[in-house]
């Protein structure tokens, strides 16, 4: 796509300011240090995405915290080479057995990657391995996973800001917003 | 495990036959559950879902997808909106007299948010109702040329037997989908299935196409 020329102009609504995000990321940060209150925790984020998340939520967290992060590839290559297997791209600097384990996504729909994940990071024997997402877009699930810390569930719209993009750009946008249809359907 | 002499680190698996999809975006979902290392078997299980008072089947329904692992069915449909009232009718009684068969439905609206997610919306609606239908005179072959290249997408392959055609923006009726059935659910030739021991290797590369978001 080519660059938009006003990232603001491009949202058709605010879905999450960025006051309501902050404070239900402080919300999030106080309950994941209520619960490891014993325990160090690895907090791992799966890039890009989750980016400003994982940096808001680290600091919400009081408790002794290492962080790490991954990166996957998505479905969506190019016609004659979008058949394969979802590859990890960054894989985690050090081991995480016998850790107790944290995940940080952005947003989970399908639950396609978050099951890939899970999967991955369960065979690398972690003491615990639990969800956190910003959020949850429930309609869209295939593969149902529990979550065990949610920001906020949303309806089925796409949405952009706070790391999540639509062709690479609109993550630095500090709340969440809903992109106008005209943006991805070519008409704008 | 390789043996004394073996050319080959390890054994590969044989790779599972390609079903002949009715529809390509059928052909699109596979490949999206074959990238996340989801095992599929298309249409391996038909479900009688209307008898007459001799016990003759009427009518089933075969979903287009079982994915084991989940223990899920899933059967896509990218009919208008407005057209999929007789396959909610008969999602419907499935349940009603499956209530333990668990089948999520995706939409044609489902199915274009998943192109997306994906980047490939411009895909959705060369995949959806009657441009996506593979019949004989419109092989996945021929759909390659076309304005997104289906490269890749089962290539030349044709759907079993003729082709029903519906009013615009339909699907083909299943050849299978209405047709008596044994005895309830029937199991199905399992056409194909992910070769979860490829899957559950993951690789790291460097150049591996688009990221998460």
């Amino acid at each position: 796509m080519t660059m938009p020329a006003d990232l603001r102009a491009d949202v058709d609504e605010i879905l999450l300011t960025e006051e309501v995000i902050e404070a239900r990321v402080r919300e999030l940060g106080r309950a994941i240090s209520e619960d490891y209150r014993d325990r160090s925790l690895t907090l791992v984020s799966v890039l890009k995405g989750s980016l400003p998340f994982m940096a808001d939520l680290m600091r919400a967290i009081d408790r002794p915290v290492r962080i790490d992060l991954m990166e996957v590839s998505s479905y969506g290559g190019t016609a004659t080479e979008s058949s394969g297997l979802v590859r990890i791209l960054k894989d985690l600097s050090a081991s995480i057995a016998g850790e107790d384990v944290l995940l940080v996504e952005d947003i989970i729909d399908t639950g396609l990657t978050l099951n890939y994940l899970i999967r991955y990071l369960r065979g690398k024997n972690p003491a615990s391995l639990r969800i956190c997402t910003l959020l949850d877009k429930p309609a869209r699930r295939l593969v149902e996973i529990p979550v065990d810390y949610t920001g906020f569930t949303i309806e089925d719209r796409f949405v952009v800001g706070y790391g999540l993009d639509y062709g690479e750009f609109y993550r630095n946008l500090r709340f969440v917003g809903v992109l106008r249809p005209e943006v991805y359907s070519g008409q704008g | 495990m390789s043996g004394p002499g073996s050319t080959h680190p390890e054994e590969v698996p044989p790779t599972p036959p390609t079903p002949a999809f009715a529809h390509a975006s059928e052909a699109e979902l596979s490949r999206i559950l074959d990238f996340y290392a989801v095992r599929w078997e298309y249409e391996p299980h038909v479900f009688p879902i209307l008898w007459n008072t001799d016990g003759d089947v009427l009518e089933s329904f075969a979903p287009d997808f079982y994915l084991p692992d989940l223990d899920l069915y899933v059967e896509l449909t990218t009919l208008r909106q407005k057209l999929v009232r007789r396959k909610n009718r008969k999602l419907r009684r499935l349940r009603e007299l499956y209530p333990g068969v668990r089948v999520k439905l995706l939409y044609a609206r489902d199915f274009r948010a998943l192109m997306l997610k994906y980047g490939r919306l411009a895909l959705a609606d060369e995949l959806s109702g009657t441009p996506g239908q593979v019949t004989p005179d419109r092989p996945y072959g021929e759909m390659l040329a076309g304005p997104f290249g289906l490269a890749g997408v089962e290539r030349g392959r044709t759907v079993d037997g003729p082709a029903v055609s519906g009013p615009p923006g339909s699907e083909p009726d299943r050849p299978d989908s209405d047709r008596a059935a044994a005895a309830p659910p029937r199991r199905r030739r399992r056409r194909s299935g992910r070769r979860t021991s490829v899957a559950a290797r993951p690789e790291i590369a460097a150049d591996a196409g688009p990221t998460e978001r």
